[in-house]
């Protein structure tokens, strides 16, 4: 009898652990919400209709804008760690500019994220969700994801239809266009992260980045980038200056 | 008493199950077969090396996913006008190759611009497509689909051929749990079936596993083969899955650089992947692009056809290779033995 009450008592004990989660161990979290507005020269960016020019005076219009933002955290969360939140930002589909993930209660006064997918994403066979191929950014013939897109057409472009097209990719070696971004918080309420509130990040992702800066990226010259190498790297080296944080509101 | 212990004890036990059991989120209405999967291993050959990485990691074969993947493979409505399923390139009499053909036929009479190869023995193969371009076996299927020359569909178009048809969310569902049909599981599913075509059990084989033995002359090519060819053609894949140049000229058609196109590195140019010579035999025409019709004229190639200007060139055939014509005779009986009819007509991996 003794016996019996004790592995009652041992099964029921296991399954009230098993069932419930440990609140007394758990970390209280809170909701962080990132926001992002594409803009050319601060300026709303707007698809097909919007005439841009850029520093060296080309004109051009943009028919397609996207980008994979990947392990985005708030900070003091190192930023090698992957922690399996891939987005994929795309102008045309205003539901992609926004999302939400939880973040343990604290104040941060940082946010860390990777623009493109990080490397063993991309030797690692077939995946899902924002990473799937049906997404059309992912090469077939070179395995590998494209990390930002940029399609459009300017009178100077010397190719067919003045097509513009840059699909920016290479996850590995010199000509990894992976970029890692720790962006510094200035606002001193931080990013307050509290249970049952949202913090949400506005961010500004301004397309003229991709002009200038390391490297001078002229229509006339370079219309078309699609592959990995060094033309794609510069262009990732001149886009790393593409994000500001631009508010936080905590509600 | 212990009547009454043991009756308790399954009296906890029950309790338990059903208090597990409502534990379970319930939010998809259930299927009306539980999901209980056949796993199936891939069959690693006596002292053959272990695969270098595990092809399978994230998708464990089971007997569904691969039927499931045999059925995608035979099926033509993976190609935009049904007539170009895998198979149609990929035939199991000629190893998987496309028996016969320099160049492979695609939509719209289209020709491929490479030869196809033959499909064995992928599980050990970490790159794919003849300059390498393809890291992962779960991938590969994604070039031959969208090709405008080959398959020419999109993989949206695919899936929704796919969801309307009454057999496979079943098929899926067996494989996966779920009728969902997505591109993952769909390549997953195909990389189940093509991972585990293993050829092992050509004459060859047989020798090596004292079943059999060579005749003279195969093992006067056998030696000679170990001498001249091995280094590039390693036992027991009959391939070290290197990318290199033999010497051919750039066909002026296709100015395929090969391995370059991949790395943008002009050490690559004109690099090519080291083709198993498993089932030699039924893969004719050779080379990346076909240009060579028989194995007599591959090996007069390496004797006399290799063209040694090239900066690139293997450093291994700077001096071409030396071979006797009765070396030839030899080599190519030895060649013969490693055609693998085991593979090439068994039922499991036919339609």
């Amino acid at each position: 009898m003794k016996i019996s009450n004790f592995f009652i008592a041992c099964f029921f004990g296991l399954l009230i652990t098993g069932c419930q989660k440990n609140i007394g161990d758990e970390e209280k979290t809170g909701t962080v919400k990132i926001t992002i507005r594409n803009t050319v020269k601060g300026n709303p960016m707007v698809l097909n209709t919007g005439n841009y020019t850029n520093s060296f005076g080309e004109q051009y219009n943009i028919t397609k804008f996207k980008y994979y933002l990947s392990n985005v955290s708030v900070t003091p969360t190192p930023v090698n760690t992957f922690n399996g939140r891939y987005y994929l930002i795309d102008q045309s589909n205003p539901a992609s500019l926004s999302f939400s993930f939880d973040a343990p209660e604290n104040v941060y006064y940082s946010l860390t994220f990777l623009l493109g997918v990080d490397s063993a994403r991309n030797v690692s066979g077939a995946q899902t969700g924002a990473l799937d191929p049906l997404n059309d950014m992912f090469w077939t013939w070179n395995s590998g994801y494209i990390m930002a897109k940029m399609e459009g057409n300017s009178p100077q472009s010397p190719v067919i239809n003045n097509k513009v097209e840059y699909h920016i990719g290479g996850f590995s070696g010199a000509n990894s266009v992976l970029k890692n971004y720790g962006i510094a918080i200035t606002n001193p309420t931080g990013i307050d992260v509290r249970e049952g509130k949202i913090s949400e990040i506005f961010i500004d992702a301004d397309f003229d980045t991709w002009w200038q800066g390391v490297f001078n990226l002229k229509i006339a010259v370079n219309p078309v980038v699609t592959t990995p190498g060094t033309l794609a790297k510069s262009i990732s080296d001149n886009y790393v200056r593409m994000f500001t944080i631009t508010d936080i509101i905590n509600y | 008493m212990k009547t009454r212990v043991i009756v308790f004890f399954y009296f906890a036990i029950l309790l338990a199950a059903t208090v597990i059991s409502a534990c379970k989120k319930n939010d998809a209405p259930q299927d009306e077969t539980p999901y209980n999967p056949t796993y199936i291993s891939l069959h690693i050959p006596a002292g053959w090396p272990t695969p270098p990485t595990d092809i399978f990691a994230g998708n464990r074969p089971t007997e569904e996913g691969f039927q499931l993947g045999k059925k995608l493979f035979y099926d033509g409505r993976l190609s935009k006008d049904g007539n170009f399923p895998c198979a149609s390139c990929h035939q199991q009499f000629a190893a998987f190759a496309t028996f016969d053909h320099d160049f492979s036929h695609g939509f719209n009479n289209a020709f491929t611009t490479r030869n196809a190869p033959g499909l064995f023995n992928l599980a050990w193969m970490t790159k794919f497509h003849h300059d390498g371009g393809i890291n992962h076996i779960e991938v590969q299927p994604l070039a031959p689909l969208t090709a405008q020359n080959e398959m020419a569909e999109t993989i949206e178009n695919v899936l929704n051929k796919l969801k309307a048809d009454t057999a496979y969310p079943k098929l899926f569902r067996y494989a996966f749990g779920s009728s969902e049909i997505n591109s993952q599981r769909m390549l997953k599913a195909l990389a189940q079936y093509m991972g585990t075509i293993v050829s092992s059990n050509s004459k060859y084989d047989k020798v090596q596993r004292g079943e059999t033995a060579f005749t003279a002359t195969e093992l006067r090519g056998y030696n000679f083969f170990k001498a001249k060819c091995e280094t590039c053609h390693k036992e027991p894949l009959f391939t070290d899955n290197s990318f290199r140049n033999t010497g051919l000229s750039v066909n002026p058609f296709l100015n395929d650089y090969g391995r370059m196109l991949i790395t943008s590195n002009k050490n690559d140019s004109l690099k090519f992947k080291v083709p198993s010579l498993r089932n030699a035999a039924l893969t004719f025409p050779y080379t990346h692009d076909g240009r060579i019709y028989s194995l007599g004229g591959v090996i007069d190639h390496y004797r006399s056809g290799i063209i040694t200007t090239q900066p690139t060139l293997d450093p291994l055939l700077v001096n071409r290779i030396a071979i006797t014509n009765a070396e030839k005779t030899d080599l190519l009986q030895f060649l013969n033995t490693l055609t693998d009819t085991t593979m090439t007509r068994n039922a499991r991996f036919a339609q």
